[in-house]
């Protein structure tokens, strides 16, 4: 408990993801919220398509509802998870404007129910995940949008990606060319992975990711600037507290030294999502962990 | 809630028009993380008790709303969620027989942020016994 009272800190939360095992089958919108309160873990990250009922038209109601749980569970909307699916209909890719309007209707979604970051996923082209040829241009026609709505889209920087990269470079160019407070980025922490469980944990109908190089976390200090979220990503908790494939303790202090004070929620992508409970204890574990790093 | 498979034990039941069987319908739910538009998804095919049955033998009900396979690929705006069992109407003259059946159901979807490749890689095979009372 080294880190001094009163300096900026990361901030703990949690993406909904990390339940989609249980959503729907085990548990509801405010079983999950639930568990965030419990754990102190009040930023919250939605994936639209998965957890905004009626999407993209939510009914008067559900919107009624979101705001009753949001207050009574201490809930901070933090990051709207929502994509730009270039290959929306086969055979070709959407355009430019077609683009921008998937971008403005989630846009105006998020910010009724009042997020501020969005993870924006882009459609990509190839093995590499480089993104869609036309992204610069339908960012672009939607920055004056986002200023409108008060929201950041942010490309989720994801392995096998590297932080020195053509794709981040390419971001940050098209951030420091327009000066927008509007684009930035979003860091999963899988970026760097520096061990992994044997293949014989998870099950076979599990995706597992690839070998592939990984960043140093100093590679974070440079961008930090443009990040405003971090996915907490996390694939096992060990029965000390420890996560077992990603750096955790040089991450967040690295995040404290540099007085990075936005959101890391929690991203729980390893085995076993589908057995009850089991997510849902993992990342209690995460959070013990979180909490004896920052001092909490 | 929903039961943990894709292919759902409630909605199991013969379909009639005007009197006559006409088929019967099976409800699904999506086992991928996301919601889907109606256009990533490829068409489906329903398989009972070792007879396939596909393109406009098949139609999808979302939210109340009937769509044939055909349709679908166009309704970039119509989204399929988590939380909403589709239903598959199956055309088949005379229905069904009250007892058990070995039901298939396959489909897959596109993903954007995957590479191309794996457009027809997701989604697959379910495969369920279900009690037709």
């Amino acid at each position: 408990m080294t880190n001094q009272v009163g300096k900026t800190k990361p901030k703990r939360g949690v993406s909904l993801y990390s339940y989609a095992g249980e959503y729907g089958v085990t548990m509801s919108l405010e079983d999950m919220f639930a568990e965030m309160h419990d754990m102190g873990a009040r930023g919250l990250e939605i994936l639209a398509n998965s957890h905004i009922e009626g999407y993209p038209n939510p009914s008067e109601e559900w919107l009624e509802n979101w705001d009753r749980l949001i207050k009574k569970y201490d809930i901070v909307p933090v990051e709207y998870g929502h994509w730009v699916d270039s290959r929306l209909y086969q055979g070709r890719h959407l355009t430019p404007e077609e683009s921008y309007e998937m971008l403005v209707r989630d846009f105006k979604l998020a910010n009724r129910l009042g997020f501020t970051v969005l993870r924006t996923k882009l459609g990509v082209i190839d093995d590499e995940l480089t993104p869609v040829e036309n992204w610069r241009e339908f960012i672009k026609l939607a920055l004056p949008m986002a200023e409108k709505y008060n929201v950041r889209m942010c490309p989720e920087i994801h392995a096998p990606t590297l932080l020195k990269s053509k794709m981040v470079d390419d971001y940050v160019q098209l951030i420091e060319e327009t000066g927008t407070k509007h684009f930035g980025l979003n860091i999963d922490f899988g970026v760097f992975t520096t061990k992994t469980i044997p293949a014989s944990e998870w099950g076979p109908n599990e995706f597992i990711m690839p070998e592939s190089d990984h960043s140093p976390v100093e590679d974070i200090i440079p961008l930090l600037p443009y990040v405003y979220c971090c996915h907490a990503k996390f694939v096992k908790m060990s029965d000390d507290f420890e996560e077992m494939t990603i750096p955790y303790e040089t991450i967040i202090n690295t995040l404290i030294e540099h007085n990075w004070d936005g959101y890391m929620v929690s991203e729980y992508e390893g085995p076993k999502k589908d057995v009850p409970g089991y997510a849902v204890e993992q990342v209690r574990k995460h959070h013990v962990m979180m909490k004896r790093i920052l001092g909490e | 809630m929903l039961e943990r498979p894709c292919i759902q034990s409630r909605g199991f039941k013969n379909v009639e028009s005007h009197g006559k069987v006409i088929g019967f319908q099976v409800n699904i739910r999506s086992l991928y993380y996301r919601g889907l538009w109606l256009s990533q998804l490829r068409p489906a095919t329903v398989t009972v008790d070792g007879e396939t049955f596909s393109g406009d033998q098949i139609t999808w009900t979302i939210n109340d709303v009937t769509y044939t396979q055909a349709e679908m690929a166009e309704l970039g705006d119509v989204h399929w969620g988590l939380l909403e069992p589709a239903t598959l109407t199956v055309a088949k003259e005379g229905g069904l027989e009250s007892g058990s059946h070995e039901i298939e159901v396959n489909y897959t979807y596109s993903c954007s942020y995957f590479p191309p490749v794996v457009d027809t890689i997701l989604g697959g095979t379910h495969k369920r016994t279900l009690i037709l009372v």
